[in-house]
């Protein structure tokens, strides 16, 4: 115990002393914010001026009533353009250059057909961005409804109210209780949460295996091997390496919490008004789903580190191991794969068998965790499981890691493996 | 209570996939003696040592350390070990090294500082302390390794090919540690395929080929029950140039020559000083004449036959 202490504690000091440490610990959170919130900046971004003529062709004027809806929408500047049904063709072509000079994005032609058979056209420069379409349809379908509405004789007053727009709120409901925390917000969570456990379980394992390669490479591991035990060495590099694993997860989180627990501060320091309530952008993390990101990541990262352990024996150089290591990485990849189905469909059966699946179920269950209510008996069978397989693996990945670190030369074949497994 | 044997193998075996390493291996190891394990390449030395340090565990037999039966990581505190191929963590530093593998060796950090600080002085590397292992020369690293071996004042070292890879200074630095750690009271078992070297250093040798003991026991013993009575014949013609008395089987039972001097077992009832005669009657400046015991060497290729030896009548330039 005492001689694992010594490996527990040169694999953390050596690794928190090195500067991959430091700028991984630096950077780790930058690139999450920036994961999240480039996507939103684009977004807003995106949300430029569009200038559209709206060609009306319509015998009742229906074209203008679009343009002035259309001009209305904020992004959106429309202009009405009353053209003869005969030379629409001919405005067409002269918008196509003015389209061309990015004067204007695009036109809309608008003939009686729009109001009785709800066909329009619309040519513009921006129609291959699906947003910039749905905003446009969204709009249009809008006005035609009014239109038809109106044709229909039902009161100016009554089509206003029945326009009112929808403003649905989503609140996340965890153990039984309704949270803070929006549907934006727990989609976040859990997409950080799939992000630390990927990245940390690979990561870290990795650097089990380079570690085990390394010392194989320089041979040292036969002076360890003379003073400590196979099981000892192993099981000392796995706990140090993901200690300092845990020590970088600790930073974050402290951080995390300050940060969100300063959010008004942080807001105004960004210029942004402080939106009503929480915000989306910070949802409410409670403790219990720590405790399942936490103990899930130890035993996933213990149930890889293994496997990634056991390759390092297999090998005799870090790119040999990285090439074998494929394997091992496929089998971490599936759920990050699949995330977005799970996020889709939290209760689907996808989501419950990949999360209970123990090479899965690492990234998948805690994934599943945030984004919606796991009953305790899938809990417990997934976390049964992953024990389960942690014992079987580690058995059979320590028993080849003690052959492997001492045998050099040509990588051994699945037989070979069986046998080392057998006799060690 | 310190057994007067701290090494004793009885009937050790240990098989592979595809052969058989060591077979049926037995051989005592004196206390304070200088031990050499001597073999060709592939003999089973390394194997040998790998199963005294319970880096890989014998398939028949029993290995009893210091008069007991505990393992060799058992008692690994007692043990410093140099294996063949050397190497450490390049990237840690020279200090911090020394005590992290004098603490897998039950070393408490504090004296294992102390002792590492000192040792490091004594070698001339004190200034080093601090730096990566990167940083220093390959020599250096030699010497950090070394440290580590004995750091924890053990009572038997075991160096695997301790001379192999050292360039001739070098190589006497290690032959006078050998002798000052012996010395000290301090146990060395080396392996090594130069017979010379262990001509000069050994109390006691054990060679082996092919997995199996050839011969073993005190060195002196070794030479006297090889028997036979040994020439050593230089001419400074070569001694080609000598053929026909070197043949000559009433004079000389076999003759193992080398270009410069030859190595003769006198044929049974004959006289040496007849041989010198018929050198001289041939016509043959002769340089040198000894009447000798069989050194390590001849008593090996007579044993093993020339085609093991092989490796061992060209130890390659840099073994020396």
């Amino acid at each position: 115990m005492r001689k694992m202490w010594v490996v527990i504690r040169r694999e953390f000091v050596e690794r928190v002393r090195t500067k991959w440490f430091i700028i991984s610990t630096v950077l780790g959170p930058l690139l999450m914010v920036a994961f999240v919130a480039v996507p939103l900046i684009m977004a807003r971004k995106g949300a430029q001026e569009r200038v559209i003529g709206v060609i009306d062709a319509t015998s009742t004027e229906f074209g203008r009533r679009l343009a002035a809806s259309l001009d209305r929408a904020p992004p959106i500047k429309a202009s009405w353009l009353p053209t003869p049904v005969a030379e629409i063709e001919q405005a067409a072509d002269s918008l196509a250059v003015l389209i061309g000079a990015k004067v204007v994005d695009g036109f809309m032609i608008v003939s009686d057909e729009a109001v009785d058979d709800g066909k329009l056209e619309y040519r513009g420069s921006n129609v291959s961005s699906p947003r910039d379409m749905q905003i446009l349809s969204t709009l249009v379908e809008e006005a035609v409804f009014t239109e038809r509405l109106g044709r229909a004789g039902v009161d100016a007053a009554l089509v206003r109210q029945a326009k009112i727009p929808l403003q649905l709120r989503t609140l996340k409901v965890a153990g039984a209780r309704t949270t803070a925390s929006s549907g934006e917000g727990s989609f976040i969570l859990a997409y950080v949460i799939w992000l630390l456990l990927y990245m940390g379980i690979l990561l870290y394992g990795v650097n089990v295996m380079g570690s085990v390669v390394e010392e194989k490479t320089s041979r040292i591991v036969e002076v360890l091997i003379s003073s400590l035990k196979p099981f000892q060495l192993l099981a000392g590099k796995i706990i140090g390496v993901g200690g300092v694993g845990l020590f970088q997860f600790a930073i974050w989180g402290l951080c995390g919490a300050v940060l969100i627990d300063r959010r008004e501060l942080v807001f105004r320091l960004l210029g942004e008004s402080v939106p009503g309530g929480s915000t989306a952008a910070f949802p409410e993390v409670p403790l219990a789903t720590v405790a399942v990101f936490l103990l899930y990541f130890l035993l996933g990262y213990f149930l890889y580190a293994a496997m990634f352990a056991a390759v390092g024996a297999m090998t005799s150089s870090e790119a040999e191991a990285r090439q074998a290591a494929n394997f091992v990485v496929m089998l971490l990849v599936l759920p990050s794969v699949l995330m977005i189905g799970i996020l889709n469909d939290p209760d689907g059966t996808m989501a419950i068998a990949l999360s209970i699946v123990p090479f899965t179920s690492p990234i998948a269950m805690p994934v599943r965790w945030a984004a919606a209510e796991v009953p305790a008996t899938e809990i417990m069978s997934s976390l049964g499981a992953l024990a389960a397989a942690l014992l079987a693996v580690t058995w059979v990945a320590s028993r080849i890691y003690r052959v492997g670190i001492l045998a050099y030369g040509k990588r051994p074949g699945l037989r070979d493996l069986v046998r080392w497994v057998r006799t060690a | 209570m310190t057994p007067d044997n701290v090494v004793v193998l009885e009937g050790v075996t240990k098989r592979f996939a595809t052969h058989t390493a060591v077979s049926d291996l037995s051989l005592v190891v004196p206390r304070g003696s200088i031990y050499g394990l001597l073999g060709p390449n592939g003999a089973g030395k390394t194997t040998t040592i790998r199963m005294i340090l319970s880096i890989i565990v014998p398939d028949e037999g029993a290995i009893t350390l210091f008069g007991a039966t505990d393992s060799g990581r058992d008692v690994s505190g007692r043990i410093g070990y140099l294996p063949e191929e050397r190497g450490l963590y390049r990237k840690m530093r020279v200090g911090d090294l020394l005590v992290f593998l004098a603490e897998t060796k039950g070393i408490t950090r504090g004296v294992a500082r102390a002792e590492a600080r000192r040792w490091l002085e004594q070698l001339g590397l004190g200034a080093w302390e601090h730096q990566k292992l990167d940083a220093l020369s390959k020599g250096m690293q030699q010497k950090v390794q070394f440290i580590s071996t004995v750091l924890h004042r053990p009572d038997l070292v075991i160096l695997d090919e301790a001379f192999a890879g050292l360039d001739p200074v070098n190589a006497q630095v290690m032959k006078d540690t050998v002798v000052s750690l012996a010395r000290s009271g301090t146990t060395v078992v080396f392996s090594t395929h130069v017979m010379e070297h262990a001509e000069k250093l050994c109390d006691a040798i054990c060679i082996i080929a092919r997995g199996r003991k050839i011969v073993d026991g005190r060195l002196a013993d070794v030479r006297r029950g090889h028997g036979g009575r040994h020439v050593i014949v230089a001419v400074e013609q070569g001694v080609g140039s000598a053929e026909r008395v070197l043949t000559d089987r009433a004079l000389v039972a076999k003759a193992d020559t080398y270009g410069q001097y030859a190595e003769l077992e006198v044929a049974p009832g004959a006289d040496p000083h007849r041989i010198l005669e018929a050198l001289l009657a041939a016509g043959s400046r002769v340089t040198r004449f000894e009447i000798a015991e069989p050194t390590l060497h001849k008593i090996f290729i007579d044993k093993v036959g020339a085609d093991t030896a092989s490796a061992l009548a060209n130890p390659g330039g840099d073994h020396a």
